[in-house]
């Protein structure tokens, strides 16, 4: 399990997270929701272990991540960012083999890896391009790989993919490809946790949904439990509606506010020890 | 599937084995040429024999006082710097992940010409330029401490939350170089026209100065630099994905970032001891070798210590056989050969839409 137990993170005097658990299970999807500036990004670097928190810890299969060699932490959990910069002229192969920088393996194992997770992504057909002549879909894919890559070998112990907003700037079919693979990764005994902005893209692929507000979970659970129409309210400070379709097992959401109609309103973060949170 | 990597690592050994033999046919070929000519077979003769592996009393005993005193010394000199420029400069590009950057974004060449500067200029009035062994040692050491200091300055005025942060240490670098600039300007200032040629010899560089002596201490030191800095190609690929990704596919940043500058201010700062500052060689080998070969730093690496090594050394025989018996200073003629081409490749790239 990977596990954040009570993280709290201040930075430059700022109070980014505060008091927020989350566990990830091997086997489990979870996704984040919360408005911009709700801590998601930050919550995603105290987990990959980037940043370190002010208080509280975290642990990766049950040892604490503060003592793990950066190395030690890049065979348990693969991180995808929103979007990643290829600075020189690689190949869409070569940057997927990256992923495989950390481990001991032989050239044969890694190729053997690097050509599943290429197959898996639709990205061989495009192996020797280079990079950044890929439309933005193909990228991300790649990227996606590269990831899978990292984390993709069946071993003892369970591995762990977070994902910041993987699908930010992609078409509803790429989107879709994207969370679809991250949902097949947990069937190979990885947890993964990804922060979604579409809530209704997260319901659909969420087994835990953790909702996060200035820095605070609101609430986490179930999708059953916790997408109710006062949590995404609190939340985001939105009104929505919520509507049941025949056939899915899980309700779709709409925001209500009229915007021909009414103004919109904008609710300041609630203030913690006298100090806005706004980041 | 299998071969697409293993050709990449065959394509790699063979260009660098291809680069090598290049190096080699033009060592030779500077070896050979001079006020006195050699021929080559009586170069490689001698070298043989150097190494103890071929012994024979044929070769004119003229043409072997002067490679043992003078052009092996100094075409080592010439390797071991051009490689050292090299390879540092294609580190500081794959860490600075800029093909623009040159080792003395750092801070590492202005810092060293200050010292220089200073003590040429300033040094006569604290006793310091009485000739003999001290002098000879003096300002090699002066140039490396102040090229060493301005660097950790540099490293350590761009630390933010506990990380290097790379613009600013860029922009650090920059404002160092300038203040430097500005220094020896003064100094410059009040320079008479002795100093001013002893001063130029260091900001140009100069290749002529080499001796056994001198190379049993700086040629170790830029040899291991060197050979430490090949060991971070797969860090710097990791690297090319951005700080953050580097850290996630398992790459301890921070510690290769601070052992790259390092390794680089060594390097430089040696260099610039023994033969002033020479631009230009870490600013464009590596940058033509990803244009010529591809970007993947355990080929850019090596290929650019050994690109480093033939640009100084057929820059060197420009610079001591155009104006025989003068001498070029060799940082103006690194420069007019790198800057055409280095105008030609950016055209280039800029035509095929690189930028």
């Amino acid at each position: 399990m990977l596990r954040a137990g009570n993280i709290s993170v201040m930075i430059r005097g700022k109070q980014i997270l505060q008091d927020v658990s989350v566990q990830v299970l091997p086997g489990r999807f979870t996704a984040v929701v919360g408005p911009n500036g709700a801590g998601k990004s930050t919550l995603i670097k105290v987990l990959a272990g980037e940043i370190s928190s002010t208080e509280g810890s975290i642990q990766i299969n049950a040892n604490e991540a503060a003592s793990m060699s950066p190395k030690a932490m890049s065979l348990v959990r693969a991180v995808l960012p929103q979007h990643t910069q290829v600075h020189f002229a690689f190949t869409a192969e070569q940057v997927v083999l990256l992923g495989r920088q950390a481990h001991a393996a032989t050239k044969n194992e890694n190729s053997a890896v690097v050509g599943e997770v290429m197959e898996l992504t639709g990205t061989s057909a495009f192996r020797s391009r280079i990079y950044h002549t890929l439309s933005g879909g193909e990228k991300q894919r790649v990227q996606l790989a590269r990831v899978l890559a990292q984390v993709w070998e069946q071993t003892l112990y369970p591995r762990y993919l977070l994902l910041d907003e993987p699908t930010s700037s992609l078409d509803i079919a790429q989107q879709d490809i994207i969370f679809s693979l991250a949902r097949l990764a947990c069937t190979r005994n990885i947890g993964v946790l990804a922060i979604i902005h579409d809530l209704n893209q997260a319901v659909q692929f969420a087994d835990e949904m953790v909702f996060l507000k200035c820095g605070r979970c609101v609430c986490a659970g179930a999708p059953p439990i916790v997408f109710t129409q006062s949590n995404i309210e609190t939340t985001f400070g939105c009104p929505v509606n919520l509507y049941h379709l025949a056939g899915r097992s899980h309700p779709f959401m709409v925001p209500s506010h009229n915007p021909l109609a009414d103004a919109p309103s904008f609710q300041p973060c609630i203030q913690f020890n006298n100090n806005v949170i706004n980041q | 599937m299998v071969g697409a990597i293993s050709i990449s690592d065959r394509h790699t050994r063979i260009v660098l084995a291809g680069l090598s033999a290049v190096l080699l046919g033009t060592t030779l070929f500077s070896l050979s040429v001079g006020a006195v000519q050699i021929p080559i077979g009586d170069v490689v003769l001698l070298l043989l024999q150097k190494l103890g592996l071929f012994h024979s009393s044929e070769v004119d005993q003229t043409f072997a006082i002067v490679m043992n005193s003078i052009r092996i010394p100094r075409i080592v000199m010439t390797l071991v710097i051009g490689g050292a420029l090299g390879i540092s400069g294609a580190a500081l590009q794959g860490l600075f992940r800029n093909p623009l950057v040159e080792p003395s974004i750092i801070g590492v060449s202005g810092g060293a010409a200050t010292g220089i500067v200073l003590v040429v200029v300033f040094g006569a009035s604290w006793g310091l330029m009485q000739p003999g062994l001290f002098h000879d040692l003096l300002l090699p050491l002066v140039a490396f401490g102040a090229g060493l200091t301005a660097t950790m300055a540099v490293l350590r005025m761009s630390k933010q939350l506990e990380q290097t942060n790379i613009a600013i240490l860029v922009l650090m670098g920059v404002a160092v170089n300038a203040l430097a600039g500005a220094v020896i300007g003064l100094a410059i200032f009040y320079a008479d026209e002795n100093q001013l040629r002893t001063f130029m010899f260091w900001t140009l560089g100069d290749l002529g100065g080499a001796t056994v002596e001198k190379l049993s201490i700086a040629g170790p030191l830029l040899l291991i630099a060197s050979v430490l800095l090949l060991r971070y190609g797969c860090s710097l690929n990791a690297l090319v994905l951005g700080e953050a990704e580097a850290f996630h596919s398992g790459v301890d940043v921070e510690r290769t970032k601070r052992h790259i500058v390092f390794l680089s201010a060594l390097a430089v700062g040696v260099s610039v001891s023994l033969a002033g500052i020479i631009g230009f060689v870490g600013l464009v080998i590596p940058h033509l070798i990803r244009t010529l070969f591809y970007a993947d730093n355990r080929l850019v690496l090596p290929a650019s210590m050994l690109g480093g090594a033939w640009l100084l050394v057929i820059s060197d025989v420009v610079a001591r056989t155009i104006v025989s018996p003068a001498e070029l200073p060799i940082g103006v003629v690194t420069a007019l050969i790198g800057s055409p081409f280095f105008i030609v490749l950016l055209l280039r790239a800029k035509n095929r839409g690189e930028f």
